[in-house]
Protein backbone atom coordinates (compact mmCIF):
# COMPACT_ATOMS: atom_id res chain seq x y z
CA UNK A 1 0.00 0.00 0.00
CA UNK A 2 1.85 3.12 -1.33
CA UNK A 3 0.37 6.04 0.63
CA UNK A 4 1.14 9.19 -0.65
CA UNK A 5 2.77 10.95 2.59
CA UNK A 6 3.44 14.08 0.85
CA UNK A 7 0.43 14.74 0.26
CA UNK A 8 -0.81 14.00 3.53
CA UNK A 9 1.12 16.32 5.08
CA UNK A 10 0.23 19.48 2.71
CA UNK A 11 -3.15 18.90 3.42
CA UNK A 12 -2.31 18.87 7.09
CA UNK A 13 -0.32 21.95 6.71
CA UNK A 14 -3.13 24.03 5.14
CA UNK A 15 -5.98 22.78 7.63
CA UNK A 16 -3.77 23.61 10.45
CA UNK A 17 -3.03 27.10 9.08
CA UNK A 18 -6.04 28.11 7.33
CA UNK A 19 -8.35 27.28 10.45
CA UNK A 20 -8.14 29.87 12.72
CA UNK A 21 -7.77 28.72 16.50
CA UNK A 22 -6.06 24.91 14.76
CA UNK A 23 -2.94 24.65 16.82
CA UNK A 24 -1.79 21.13 15.17
CA UNK A 25 -2.87 18.04 13.50
CA UNK A 26 -1.46 14.60 12.92
CA UNK A 27 -2.18 11.52 11.26
CA UNK A 28 -1.93 8.21 12.62
CA UNK A 29 -2.17 4.66 11.66
CA UNK A 30 -4.65 2.27 14.06
CA UNK A 31 -1.40 0.92 15.45
CA UNK A 32 -0.09 3.93 16.34
CA UNK A 33 2.53 5.07 13.86
CA UNK A 34 2.22 8.65 12.70
CA UNK A 35 1.57 9.14 8.80
CA UNK A 36 1.76 12.81 8.55
CA UNK A 37 1.94 15.47 11.43
CA UNK A 38 1.87 19.62 11.80
CA UNK A 39 2.14 19.83 15.46
CA UNK A 40 3.17 22.63 17.97
CA UNK A 41 6.70 22.64 18.70
CA UNK A 42 8.20 20.45 21.60
CA UNK A 43 5.35 18.08 21.04
CA UNK A 44 6.97 14.59 19.85
CA UNK A 45 5.43 13.12 16.36
CA UNK A 46 5.84 9.29 17.64
CA UNK A 47 4.10 9.23 21.54
CA UNK A 48 1.59 11.80 19.87
CA UNK A 49 0.59 8.88 17.47
CA UNK A 50 0.82 6.30 19.96
CA UNK A 51 -1.59 8.24 22.56
CA UNK A 52 -4.07 8.41 19.05
CA UNK A 53 -4.11 5.20 19.26
CA UNK A 54 -4.83 4.21 22.42
CA UNK A 55 -7.27 6.55 22.90
CA UNK A 56 -8.97 5.71 19.58
CA UNK A 57 -8.99 2.21 20.58
CA UNK A 58 -10.66 2.25 23.92
CA UNK A 59 -12.89 4.55 23.10
CA UNK A 60 -13.93 2.01 20.29
CA UNK A 61 -13.99 -0.37 23.04
CA UNK A 62 -16.22 1.50 25.56
CA UNK A 63 -18.51 2.54 22.50
CA UNK A 64 -19.15 -1.28 22.05
CA UNK A 65 -19.06 -2.22 25.50
CA UNK A 66 -22.01 0.40 26.49
CA UNK A 67 -23.92 0.10 23.08
CA UNK A 68 -22.85 3.38 21.32
CA UNK A 69 -21.77 2.05 18.81
CA UNK A 70 -18.99 2.50 15.93
CA UNK A 71 -17.23 5.66 17.68
CA UNK A 72 -16.91 8.89 15.24
CA UNK A 73 -14.88 11.35 17.38
CA UNK A 74 -13.25 11.47 20.48
CA UNK A 75 -13.21 14.22 22.58
CA UNK A 76 -11.19 15.66 25.06
CA UNK A 77 -12.01 19.35 26.35
CA UNK A 78 -9.01 20.65 29.01
CA UNK A 79 -8.68 24.43 30.08
CA UNK A 80 -6.62 25.02 27.71
CA UNK A 81 -8.38 23.67 24.26
CA UNK A 82 -9.20 20.75 22.90
CA UNK A 83 -7.76 17.12 21.30
CA UNK A 84 -10.48 15.50 18.62
CA UNK A 85 -9.87 12.66 17.15
CA UNK A 86 -11.77 11.08 14.38
CA UNK A 87 -11.76 8.13 12.87
CA UNK A 88 -10.59 8.28 9.04
CA UNK A 89 -11.90 5.17 7.99
CA UNK A 90 -10.04 1.78 8.35
CA UNK A 91 -6.47 2.58 8.36
CA UNK A 92 -6.12 6.59 9.87
CA UNK A 93 -7.38 8.46 12.62
CA UNK A 94 -6.82 12.12 12.43
CA UNK A 95 -5.90 14.15 15.44
CA UNK A 96 -6.47 18.47 15.63
CA UNK A 97 -5.76 20.36 18.37
CA UNK A 98 -7.37 23.68 18.69
CA UNK A 99 -7.10 26.19 21.41
CA UNK A 100 -10.08 26.91 23.68
CA UNK A 101 -11.52 29.72 22.00
CA UNK A 102 -12.09 27.41 19.13
CA UNK A 103 -15.95 27.35 18.21
CA UNK A 104 -17.12 23.85 18.14
CA UNK A 105 -19.33 23.85 15.28
CA UNK A 106 -16.80 25.97 12.69
CA UNK A 107 -14.23 23.36 13.96
CA UNK A 108 -16.13 19.98 13.29
CA UNK A 109 -17.55 21.41 9.66
CA UNK A 110 -13.48 22.24 9.01
CA UNK A 111 -12.25 18.69 10.37
CA UNK A 112 -15.23 16.84 8.38
CA UNK A 113 -13.87 18.92 5.25
CA UNK A 114 -10.33 17.49 6.07
CA UNK A 115 -11.33 14.00 6.71
CA UNK A 116 -13.10 14.07 3.42
CA UNK A 117 -9.94 15.41 1.60
CA UNK A 118 -7.65 12.83 3.49
CA UNK A 119 -9.58 9.74 2.68
CA UNK A 120 -9.58 10.78 -1.12
CA UNK A 121 -5.63 10.48 -0.53
CA UNK A 122 -5.39 7.12 1.26
CA UNK A 123 -7.86 5.68 -1.44
CA UNK B 1 -13.82 -10.11 47.59
CA UNK B 2 -10.65 -8.68 47.40
CA UNK B 3 -8.98 -7.59 44.16
CA UNK B 4 -5.22 -7.91 42.88
CA UNK B 5 -4.61 -6.34 40.25
CA UNK B 6 -1.52 -8.29 38.11
CA UNK B 7 0.22 -6.65 34.99
CA UNK B 8 1.77 -9.00 32.03
CA UNK B 9 4.49 -7.15 30.79
CA UNK B 10 7.07 -8.23 28.02
CA UNK B 11 8.63 -7.01 24.21
CA UNK B 12 6.31 -7.54 21.31
CA UNK B 13 5.00 -10.87 20.39
CA UNK B 14 6.19 -12.43 24.05
CA UNK B 15 2.10 -13.99 24.39
CA UNK B 16 0.95 -10.88 26.55
CA UNK B 17 -2.24 -11.12 24.89
CA UNK B 18 -2.89 -14.56 24.65
CA UNK B 19 -1.63 -15.23 28.14
CA UNK B 20 -4.76 -13.78 29.29
CA UNK B 21 -6.79 -14.69 26.68
CA UNK B 22 -6.33 -18.51 27.96
CA UNK B 23 -7.39 -18.05 31.46
CA UNK B 24 -9.70 -15.07 31.17
CA UNK B 25 -13.08 -15.77 32.92
CA UNK B 26 -14.98 -12.62 31.03
CA UNK B 27 -14.19 -11.96 27.55
CA UNK B 28 -11.35 -10.15 27.14
CA UNK B 29 -11.14 -6.35 26.79
CA UNK B 30 -8.63 -6.14 23.91
CA UNK B 31 -7.13 -3.49 22.20
CA UNK B 32 -5.12 -5.26 19.45
CA UNK B 33 -4.93 -3.25 16.01
CA UNK B 34 -3.48 -4.05 12.87
CA UNK B 35 0.07 -3.95 13.07
CA UNK B 36 1.73 -1.53 9.89
CA UNK B 37 5.53 -1.89 11.21
CA UNK B 38 8.45 -4.69 11.95
CA UNK B 39 5.63 -6.20 13.96
CA UNK B 40 3.76 -7.54 11.15
CA UNK B 41 6.47 -10.07 10.08
CA UNK B 42 5.64 -11.86 13.61
CA UNK B 43 1.89 -11.21 13.71
CA UNK B 44 -0.91 -9.45 12.21
CA UNK B 45 -2.02 -8.10 15.43
CA UNK B 46 -0.46 -5.64 18.23
CA UNK B 47 -1.94 -4.23 21.32
CA UNK B 48 -2.22 -0.21 21.54
CA UNK B 49 -3.82 0.32 25.27
CA UNK B 50 -4.26 -2.65 27.47
CA UNK B 51 -5.74 -5.99 27.42
CA UNK B 52 -8.13 -6.92 30.39
CA UNK B 53 -9.57 -10.44 32.39
CA UNK B 54 -10.73 -11.38 35.21
CA UNK B 55 -10.25 -14.92 36.93
CA UNK B 56 -11.30 -15.47 40.38
CA UNK B 57 -8.83 -16.67 42.68
CA UNK B 58 -10.44 -19.16 45.66
CA UNK B 59 -13.78 -17.68 46.80
CA UNK B 60 -12.23 -14.87 48.54
CA UNK B 61 -10.05 -13.00 45.81
CA UNK B 62 -10.79 -11.86 42.47
CA UNK B 63 -7.48 -11.09 40.03
CA UNK B 64 -7.88 -8.72 37.38
CA UNK B 65 -5.01 -9.31 34.69
CA UNK B 66 -3.86 -6.31 32.46
CA UNK B 67 -1.79 -6.82 29.79
CA UNK B 68 0.50 -4.18 28.02
CA UNK B 69 1.35 -3.18 24.89
CA UNK B 70 4.53 -4.13 23.79
CA UNK B 71 6.05 -1.32 21.93
CA UNK B 72 8.22 1.39 23.42
CA UNK B 73 5.93 4.12 21.86
CA UNK B 74 3.44 3.08 24.36
CA UNK B 75 5.18 3.57 27.23
CA UNK B 76 2.77 6.27 28.51
CA UNK B 77 0.62 2.82 29.29
CA UNK B 78 3.28 0.69 30.66
CA UNK B 79 3.38 3.64 33.19
CA UNK B 80 -0.72 4.17 33.61
CA UNK B 81 -0.65 0.47 34.07
CA UNK B 82 1.98 -0.13 36.47
CA UNK B 83 1.28 2.53 38.84
CA UNK B 84 -1.76 0.19 40.27
CA UNK B 85 0.01 -3.38 39.94
CA UNK B 86 0.30 -5.15 42.86
CA UNK B 87 2.68 -7.52 41.20
CA UNK B 88 3.58 -8.68 37.55
CA UNK B 89 4.85 -11.18 35.05
CA UNK B 90 7.51 -9.85 32.57
CA UNK B 91 7.24 -12.83 29.68
CA UNK B 92 9.96 -13.37 27.34
CA UNK B 93 10.53 -15.16 24.28
CA UNK B 94 13.34 -17.73 24.44
CA UNK B 95 13.75 -18.17 21.43
CA UNK B 96 14.24 -14.25 20.34
CA UNK B 97 17.34 -13.17 22.18
CA UNK B 98 17.42 -10.49 20.33
CA UNK B 99 15.00 -8.78 21.81
CA UNK B 100 15.97 -9.65 25.19
CA UNK B 101 17.13 -5.88 25.17
CA UNK B 102 13.95 -4.62 25.01
CA UNK B 103 12.68 -7.01 28.04
CA UNK B 104 15.47 -5.56 29.87
CA UNK B 105 14.38 -1.99 28.66
CA UNK B 106 10.99 -2.63 30.27
CA UNK B 107 12.22 -3.96 33.30
CA UNK B 108 14.48 -1.01 34.15
CA UNK B 109 10.99 0.56 33.38
CA UNK B 110 8.99 -0.72 35.74
CA UNK B 111 11.55 -0.97 38.13
CA UNK B 112 12.28 2.63 38.23
CA UNK B 113 8.75 3.08 39.01
CA UNK B 114 7.40 0.51 40.80
CA UNK B 115 8.74 -1.66 43.54
CA UNK B 116 6.23 -4.67 43.13
CA UNK B 117 7.31 -8.30 43.52
CA UNK B 118 7.62 -9.85 39.88
CA UNK B 119 8.55 -12.92 38.27
CA UNK B 120 10.03 -13.32 34.54
CA UNK B 121 7.65 -15.82 32.50
CA UNK B 122 9.98 -17.62 29.64
CA UNK B 123 7.75 -18.03 26.56
CA UNK B 124 8.31 -20.07 23.17
CA UNK B 125 10.12 -22.63 25.20
CA UNK B 126 8.79 -25.40 22.72
CA UNK B 127 11.15 -23.61 20.04
CA UNK B 128 14.34 -25.64 18.96
CA UNK B 129 15.80 -22.02 19.59
CA UNK B 130 14.73 -21.08 22.76
CA UNK B 131 17.65 -20.62 24.93
CA UNK B 132 17.49 -21.92 28.35
CA UNK B 133 16.53 -20.25 31.58
CA UNK B 134 20.14 -19.86 32.99
CA UNK B 135 21.26 -18.56 29.63
CA UNK B 136 18.42 -16.16 29.77
CA UNK B 137 18.68 -14.98 32.84
CA UNK B 138 22.57 -13.79 32.54
CA UNK B 139 21.44 -12.19 29.22
CA UNK B 140 18.99 -10.60 30.92
CA UNK B 141 21.59 -9.10 33.27
CA UNK B 142 21.25 -11.71 36.19
CA UNK B 143 24.45 -12.43 36.87
CA UNK B 144 24.04 -13.29 40.53
CA UNK B 145 21.45 -15.74 40.97
CA UNK B 146 21.01 -14.59 44.61
CA UNK B 147 19.29 -11.36 43.31
CA UNK B 148 17.56 -12.53 40.53
CA UNK B 149 13.69 -13.03 39.94
CA UNK B 150 11.64 -16.67 40.14
CA UNK B 151 12.17 -17.67 36.36
CA UNK B 152 9.59 -20.00 35.17
CA UNK B 153 8.63 -21.60 31.65
CA UNK B 154 4.91 -20.97 30.64
CA UNK B 155 3.08 -21.47 27.36
CA UNK B 156 0.67 -18.29 27.39
CA UNK B 157 -1.49 -20.72 24.21
CA UNK B 158 -2.17 -23.76 27.54
CA UNK B 159 -4.71 -22.61 30.31
CA UNK B 160 -2.67 -24.99 32.80
CA UNK B 161 0.32 -23.61 31.95
CA UNK B 162 -0.85 -19.87 32.61
CA UNK B 163 -2.75 -20.66 35.82
CA UNK B 164 0.14 -22.44 37.31
CA UNK B 165 2.61 -19.06 36.11
CA UNK B 166 0.07 -16.89 38.00
CA UNK B 167 0.07 -19.09 40.91
CA UNK B 168 3.56 -18.89 41.26
CA UNK B 169 3.12 -14.48 40.95
CA UNK B 170 0.42 -14.56 43.24
CA UNK B 171 2.42 -16.83 45.71
CA UNK B 172 5.70 -14.80 45.20
CA UNK B 173 3.94 -11.53 45.52
CA UNK B 174 2.14 -13.26 49.37
CA UNK B 175 5.65 -14.24 50.35
CA UNK B 176 7.00 -11.08 49.52
CA UNK B 177 3.84 -8.81 51.73
CA UNK B 178 5.13 -11.07 54.79
CA UNK B 179 8.92 -9.96 55.10
N1 LIG C 1 4.26 -22.23 20.15
C1 LIG C 1 4.15 -21.21 21.00
N2 LIG C 1 3.57 -20.09 20.58
C2 LIG C 1 3.48 -19.06 21.46
C3 LIG C 1 4.00 -19.16 22.77
N3 LIG C 1 3.79 -17.98 23.39
C4 LIG C 1 3.16 -17.18 22.52
N4 LIG C 1 2.98 -17.83 21.34
C5 LIG C 1 2.36 -17.27 20.13
O1 LIG C 1 2.97 -16.03 19.88
C6 LIG C 1 2.00 -15.05 19.53
C7 LIG C 1 1.97 -13.98 20.60
O2 LIG C 1 1.00 -13.04 20.28
P1 LIG C 1 0.35 -12.04 21.35
O3 LIG C 1 -0.21 -12.78 22.50
O4 LIG C 1 -0.54 -11.15 20.57
O5 LIG C 1 1.64 -11.26 21.82
P2 LIG C 1 1.72 -9.95 22.70
O6 LIG C 1 2.81 -10.18 23.67
O7 LIG C 1 0.40 -9.59 23.23
O8 LIG C 1 2.24 -8.88 21.62
P3 LIG C 1 2.01 -7.28 21.51
O9 LIG C 1 0.65 -6.95 22.00
O10 LIG C 1 2.17 -6.99 20.04
O11 LIG C 1 3.12 -6.66 22.30
C8 LIG C 1 0.68 -15.78 19.41
O12 LIG C 1 0.51 -16.19 18.09
C9 LIG C 1 0.88 -16.98 20.33
O13 LIG C 1 0.10 -18.09 19.94
C10 LIG C 1 4.62 -20.40 23.18
O14 LIG C 1 5.10 -20.58 24.31
N5 LIG C 1 4.67 -21.38 22.24
MG1 LIG D 1 -0.74 -7.95 23.03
Amino acid sequence: MAINTEKLGIVLQNFVTATSDVQGAALVTPDGLPLAASLPGGMDEERVSAMSAAMLSLGERIGQELARGGVDRIYVEGDKGYGILTSCGEDAVLLVLADQKAKQGVLMLEIKRAVAEIKLILN
Amino acid sequence: MEIMRLVVTGPVGAGKSTFIRSVSEIAVVDTDRQATDETSLIKQKTTVAFDFGRLAFGPEMALHLYGTPGQSRFDFMWDILIQKAHAYILLVAAHRPREFVDARRIRAFMRQRSQVPMIIGLTHMDSPNAWDIENTAIALGYLNADKCPPIITVNPNEAASVAQAIITLVQHSMQNCLV
